[in-house]
This record gives C-alpha cells, structure tokens and sequence, in this order.
C-alpha cells in the first residue's frame, strides 16, 4: 500500500471513529464494512476455520463497539482493533487448549537479513501460513497482509519493536522453508 | 488492507449486522438509564416517606420499606453496570441521558420536598430539599460535561472531515 493511501484509510478510519464516538449510528455500519474483512482474514489466518472465524470476527465486533467509548486516539484504530481480535484469538486458543500459548526465547536484535521480506505477495503468505506455528503466523498476517507498520505490530502483539523484527524475521526464514518445501522458489 | 482490496472483499455476515444493531440500539440505552433513574428516585422517595413518618412504623412495615430501597437501588446498580460495561453511552446518548437525569432529578426533589412539607418538621423538609439541590446540580453538571464532551468530537469531526476533503 502507499503511504498516502495508508494516511488518508487511517484520517477516514479516524472520522468514523470520531462520529461512531458521537452516536451516529450510521457510522458504525460503514466501519465494520471498511473494516471486517481484513479483521476476519486475521481471524481466519490465526483459527485455520471460517465459520469459527465468522463467530470469533463477531465477538471481537462486539468487544470493538462496547470499548469504543473509550477509545481516545480515533488514529490508533487499527492496532486497537487488531489487539481486540488477537485477545479474542487468544481466549479461543486458551478455551480450545486449555493452556495459553507460549512464545519461544526472542531477542531484539536482528542483524542478518533474510532477503525474502520484500519479495513476498499475499497469496504466497497465505499458502504457507497454516504450516507456521501462531505467533509466527500471527506477524507475518499483521505486518504483511494487514499492512500494519512495526510499531503498530508492536502495539498488537504487546512486545518491543525489535522483538517484533526478530519474530518477523524467524516467521519469513520459516516461512520460506515451507514454501521451498512445497515448490515455490525462493 | 493491500492487494486484497483488489479481489472482492468479503461481505458482512447479516447475522452480524443484526447484532450489532443490537449492540449500538439507542433505546436499549435509554431503557438502562430511565431503569436506574426510576430504580434511584424511588428508593429516594420511600426513603423520605420513612424518614418523615410522623409515628415509629411497625417492624414489618420497616422491613418492607428497606426491601423496597435495596429492591430500588439493585436496579439502579444494575442499569449503572450495563451502562458502564454492556451498553456504553456514546456522546449524543450522554446528553440525552443527562438531560433526562436531570428532569426526573427536579421531579423527584419537588416531589419528595412536598412530601415533607406535608408531614415533616423543618429540619426534614430542609434535608429533603438539600439532598435534592444536590441531585439536581449533580444532573447539571453530568449535562454540562456530556455537552462539552460532544462540542469537543464535533469540532474534531469538522476537523478530519477537512483534512480528508
């Protein structure tokens, strides 16, 4: 995406924000269709299941509307929504597995690059997704498919920037290893 | 939101819809606030029916009027939980939940200072009336803040609004 694309989806995400915050209620119908469907790719990408990630989409509308009173910064719209999803993603995973889901050891420093960041498209994310296990999944969809830039990622996910970079780039090193394993050349 | 918004973006689920719908209904919201407001100024009232009782009341009737104000208050507790939690206020909400605070907040001090008019002494019709010059300013005050509140995301509206045009 541009950037001047990304400023003006962000000061038009802000004003629905902003007059959803004042009580139009028309308003809050034009967010959810700006933003349900990349809330549910998310969603999707993280369950593996449509129809769970139809309900989990759902349930993270309705915590979105109920906490959107409180939601000062009508420019943090994104990251906030993404952090309700991933909450929302969290309380299924914990209720499916009974435990919640550990992150590995991380640093924040990430000096090798691993040459594939800039290369990669949607579809070829999305082919090899299903194969990465969740934390790594869940950055490649927010900094690659959803677009959030390191800080906003960083905001989602609850950790540092640098942590943000050194997950990412695991999930890419990861990730090219599954789509070289299934055919697709690096 | 990249090369997807090329392909079709998926639509939103009806179901959705009509519960948030739900979630975002204005009477809904002004449905808590009048349970509360009437769960409130009705403990309020029995409260200076006890208060102004010109005999002692039989233990049963006392009990009953206790049960009668928790009974009042439960509600208005309740309707401060959904409003808080469940159902938030949002800005134009606010100032027609104030606005109707405040009215039933006047009916019900003028009510209860005429109760104790009729049957109280001076000290209990002062009281009554004090304690209802409180509940008023504190509906004005609750008006005044959910009127600045809405100026203030108007003006940020226009704002965006221009900046986006």
């Amino acid at each position: 995406m541009r950037q001047g694309d990304a400023v003006s989806e962000e000061r038009h995400s802000g004003l629905l924000v902003v007059r959803c915050r004042l009580g139009e209620r028309a308003a809050f119908r034009e967010l959810v269709e700006l933003w349900h469907d990349p809330l549910w790719r998310y969603v999707r990408g993280m369950v593996g299941s449509s129809h769970v990630a139809d309900d989990l989409a759902q349930e993270a509308w309705v915590s979105v509307v109920r906490g959107l009173p409180r939601l000062h910064e009508p420019e943090r719209f994104a990251p906030w929504l993404f952090t309700i999803a991933r909450r929302t993603v969290t309380d299924h995973l914990r209720r499916i597995y009974g435990a919640p889901q550990t992150a590995e050891v991380e640093t924040d420093d990430v000096t090798a690059d691993d040459g594939f960041g800039d290369v990669l498209t949607a579809l070829e994310i999305e082919a090899g997704l299903s194969a990465l296990p969740p934390l790594e999944r869940e950055v490649l969809i927010l900094f690659h498919l959803e677009d959030l830039p390191l800080a906003g990622c960083a905001e989602v996910l609850g950790v540092p920037p640098g942590t943000v970079k050194s997950r990412l780039h695991r999930a890419r090193r990861m990730l090219r290893d599954v789509l070289i394993e299934k055919g697709y050349e690096a | 939101m990249s090369e997807h918004d090329d392909a079709a973006r998926r639509a939103v689920p009806e179901e959705l819809e009509r519960a948030l719908a739900a979630e975002v209904s204005l009477r809904s919201r002004m449905r808590h606030v009048a349970v509360g407001l009437a769960g409130g100024c009705g403990a309020a009232l029995i409260t200076v029916l006890w208060v102004t009782e010109p005999h002692p009341l039989p233990a049963r009737t006392q009990a009953a009027f206790a049960a009668l104000i928790a009974v009042g208050l439960a509600w208005a507790a309740f309707a401060g939980w959904v409003l808080s939690r469940r159902r938030p206020l949002f800005a134009r909400d606010r100032v027609l939940g104030a606005r109707l605070a405040l009215a039933v907040s006047v009916g019900t001090c003028a009510a209860g200072t005429a109760l104790a008019a009729t049957r109280g002494t001076t000290a209990e019709i002062l009281a009554t009336a004090l304690t209802g010059g409180v509940l008023i300013a504190a509906a004005g005050l609750l008006l005044a803040r959910a009127h600045a509140r809405r100026r203030e995301l108007l003006r940020l509206r226009d704002t965006l609004r221009d900046s986006a045009a």
